[in-house]
């Protein structure tokens, strides 16, 4: 089953199912067909979230096997390490450039059960080692220079256009982001797109 | 792609969820009434329908219950109206008092009970498999894969009702639910919510002794004649696999069939394309009754038959009954498992030992291998928000109680419910809607230690009052907890009775749970604010010592519901701040508080931090802290409502005030 499998994985609150929206409509709006599976653990925020995304004619399966993934993008590092194990040998990681350490990892530092917190670097080396293909995005600073804050979710739509060049085109992934976002936040939006466009070859 | 598409009266296609997709489909054709309580995964059902119905004129209603909202939607189908309810599996339990009479009287208007399973737990007390209720109550049962069969079985299932008179049950599982696809919308053919006549379409709908036993024989009769009508329904397919591609007619010389329902059909032919094997599948959509004669027709000639279906062989035990000279594979054989969710390796693995062929790929081993590279990770556990009122009302209890084990803490379903999950792990009992009251009966006459109930505000509404009723007659001595944070909050914060708004955020009643206790003869009830922290410790111990059933009412409301109504109505959110210079390290704000918002910095001896952009500003860390190092950052502007204020700002702060001096 060919196919085009992007594993999207971050912390609930952070947008990542309007992230996946804004795929699986830029997929019909370019006439691709395309399938997803998104599952949200127990907590509304603060929680590991993942979604599926599957886009190609012969895909059925809402759930991508583990190594068979062509891309990881993480809205969080943490969480594209933790979900490494869809990637394909080689396939490319994308990542938001921030580590949010979860209340548990706190408790544990104070409590002295380990002695420091994950470090970012660390995280990354761990995504290297395994023989994926590291990208980076700062996305909250991008976000920024669009004047929106919580564009970060777009920021990296922006990237993965790059990423994905020749899977959907840049105008229906722009005209999906156009169509998801509030009708006020749409310039900053398409800003913070074109920032994340340009931040994938850096 | 969203709710703009699930009222888009232009026919196109659209990228939907399957929760979206069966509203629309129920939509398209013409829902008069709808009613639902919400529950893991299928609350965007009632999310959408509540959207929907600012638009379109239908009655909706966010009912008490699950077995409210069905008893409501099939009155609704006694006059004629076509109408829809949805639940979770276990929400099914609730309803199907009603749910089985309902199959002896039959529903003269089009009714449809959308079940939804959820096969691996994944927000959801055990995995209980919906598909028995079909088979035990007698009632036609459909099971689509993807969102554009839920579309197509929402309105088939309308007209099964109708032409059958009966109610018709639609089976989905989470990652049924949970799937977006490509799905056409048709024409929105609605007409006016219209009062009809009782008077012209007056029938009896009673069900007892005598009138049961002539209702059993009718229901066995509309079954034998679903089943006849069914047999050769489309929404069973045959389909082919030729170890590349699935097709609609294919060659006699498979050897393998297989026989799949639900999201496991998916699963299993990309299994197949991967293990390169032709087989020839039967793909059912008719899950009750079972279409006995196609599946003997489709397994002549086979030498194997493997049976895919998630949870219990139910497919699988009829297939064994019905062939006797194919040898079948499935679960029996041990090939499939009956726990947990299917995935495309699972399916894999158990084909391969079936036929031999050997798997493409070491899924498992290389899952291990890539795991490892994970180990660094800390787990991202599920905590409560920041600003949930409950975090600070459990960290009331807590003091109150002193050491864990003084207590029975009898727990119940909702956010709440985390408190079993590491790290706390704070719960000695939750099992199901309303359990924490009719466990602590029992405990209380048995346990040494004091009995305590915890329940929120949507659940005693849900399931829990009949246990407090009983509790208060039979003088039972135990102190009930309700957490009264307005919304069902985990499901994403719907309405309930206790909230003054009702379905699609019209203005309802609101019903009060003090009264509501009081009338019921609770001898001592103690209104607690949530975010009190400090105060609430002595209240709370008020409430234990007392001998009988006494009431904690907390109030406060769900913080991302709360938050969101301040933010649209123009607040800004004033979040707390560590005041380094005063900030010890004791970390009380950490110590079983688990706010996301705070961490702490190794660099700076380990003293707090309070991350600006999650902080919401409910300031119970601050009453906790003993060296008063937190504080509001609205407090040195007079507490008047300020952007996001950081640290270095706040020193600056200090600075120009030190120079001002």
């Amino acid at each position: 089953m060919k196919g085009t499998n992007i594993i999207l994985c971050g912390i609930g609150g952070e947008g990542l199912v309007m992230l996946s929206n804004v795929i699986g409509e830029a997929c019909r709006l370019a006439g691709k067909n395309v399938i997803s599976g998104e599952m949200h653990g127990l907590a509304q925020r603060s929680g590991s979230v993942i979604v599926h995304m599957r886009i190609g004619e012969e895909v059925l399966s809402p759930l991508i096997p583990p190594g068979e993934a062509d891309m990881i993008v993480a809205l969080e590092a943490m969480e594209a390490l933790r979900y490494l194990y869809y990637l394909k040998p080689g396939g490319v990681v994308l990542t938001n450039k921030r580590l949010v350490h979860p209340p548990g990892e706190t408790h544990d530092l104070v409590m002295k059960k380990i002695d420091k917190y994950v470090e970012y670097d660390e995280v990354v080396e761990a995504i290297k080692e395994a023989g994926a293909e590291l990208r980076e995005v700062n996305a909250l600073s991008l976000a920024k220079k669009a004047g929106e804050v919580r564009a970060q979710n777009v920021v990296m739509v922006g990237a993965l256009c790059s990423a994905l060049e020749g899977v959907i085109p840049r105008d229906s992934l722009i005209q999906a982001v156009k169509g998801t976002v509030p009708e006020k936040a749409v310039e900053s939006n398409v800003e913070a797109f074109e920032l994340g466009v340009d931040a994938y070859g850096d | 792609m969203s709710f703009k598409d699930v009222i888009d009266e232009e026919e196109r296609e659209a990228y939907m969820l399957c929760n979206e997709a069966i509203v629309r489909a129920a939509l398209e054709a013409d829902v008069q009434l709808v009613s639902f309580y919400p529950g893991a995964p299928q609350t965007e059902i009632l999310d959408n329908f509540e959207r929907a119905s600012n638009k379109y004129d239908l009655r909706i209603e966010v009912a008490a219950n699950e077995k409210v909202a069905l008893e409501t939607v099939a009155g609704g189908a006694m006059l004629g109206k076509r109408s829809l309810t949805s639940m979770k599996s276990v929400g099914t339990n609730v309803a199907s008092d009603a749910l089985y009479t309902l199959a002896y009287t039959g529903l003269d208007g089009g009714c449809l009970c959308l079940i939804a399973d959820d096969p691996h737990a994944h927000s959801s007390q055990s995995e209980q498999d919906g598909r028995w209720f079909g088979l035990t109550a007698y009632l036609p049962m459909l099971e689509p894969s993807t969102p554009r069969e839920a579309m197509e079985m929402v309105k088939k299932g309308f007209e099964l009702s109708e032409e059958f008179g009966t109610l018709v049950l639609i089976r989905t599982t989470t990652r049924v639910n949970h799937q977006s696809g490509i799905v056409p919308l048709g024409p929105m053919d609605r007409t006016p919510f219209e009062k009809v006549s009782w008077k012209d379409m007056k029938r009896p709908y009673t069900s007892v002794g005598e009138l049961a036993r002539k209702g059993k024989k009718e229901m066995l009769e509309r079954m034998e004649n679903i089943r006849e009508k069914m047999a050769d329904s489309s929404l069973n397919r045959i389909e082919y696999f030729d170890g590349k591609k699935l097709m609609d007619e294919g060659g006699s010389e498979e050897e393998l069939g297989v026989i799949t329902a639900g999201v496991a059909h998916s699963y299993t032919v990309e299994a197949l394309s991967r293990l390169e094997l032709s087989a020839k599948i039967l793909k059912l959509g008719v899950i009750n009754p079972l279409p006995e004669e196609v599946i003997k027709k489709f397994c002549e000639g086979l030498d194997k038959v493997v049976v895919v279906e998630e949870l219990s062989p139910y497919i699988e035990d009829v297939v064994r009954r019905l062939v006797k000279d194919v040898d079948v594979y499935g679960k029996r054989t041990g090939h499939l498992s009956e726990a947990l969710e299917y995935d495309i390796p699972a399916v894999i693995q158990g084909l391969s030992e079936i036929t031999g062929v050997e798997e493409p790929f070491d899924y498992k081993e290389h899952c291990r291998k890539m795991k490892k590279y994970a180990e660094i990770l800390p787990q991202r556990l599920p905590v409560f928000c920041a600003g949930c009122p409950h975090r600070a009302t459990f960290w009331a209890l807590r003091r109150a109680v002193g050491d864990p084990d003084k207590v029975f803490f009898a727990n119940d379903i909702g956010c709440y419910s985390m408190m079993c999950l590491p790290p706390i792990q704070w719960s000695d009992t939750l099992l199901c809607m309303g359990a924490s009251m009719g466990v602590a009966a029992g405990v209380q006459y048995a346990a040494e230690e004091k009995t305590i109930a915890v329940i929120g505000d949507s659940t005693l509404f849900h399931a829990g009052l009949p246990g407090v009723v009983n509790l208060v007659h039979n003088e039972d001595d135990v102190t009930i907890f309700v957490l009264d944070n307005a919304v069902t909050a985990m499901t994403g914060q719907q309405s309930h009775p206790g909230n003054p708004k009702k379905a699609g955020g019209r203005e309802g009643k609101k019903v009060d749970i003090r009264p509501v206790l009081e009338g019921i003869g609770v001898e001592k009830i103690y209104d607690i604010s949530s975010y009190e922290v400090k105060d609430n410790v002595d209240t709370i111990k008020e409430a234990l010592a007392h001998q009988g059933v006494s009431a904690v009412i907390s109030h406060g409301e769900c913080a991302l519901y709360h938050f969101r109504n301040y933010r649209h109505a123009g607040g800004e959110l004033v979040p707390y701040f560590i005041d380094l210079n005063k900030c010890e390290s004791v970390h009380a704000c950490v110590l079983n508080f688990m706010c996301p918002a705070i961490s702490v910095m190794p660099e700076e001896d380990g003293k707090a931090r309070i991350h600006q952009d999650i902080c919401v500003g409910c300031g119970v860390c601050s009453k906790l802290c003993p060296k008063g190092a937190i504080k509001s950052t609205a407090t040195m502007y007079g507490g008047d409502d300020k952007p996001v204020l950081t640290v270095e700002d706040y020193e600056k702060y200090q600075e120009k005030k030190e120079a001002e001096k």
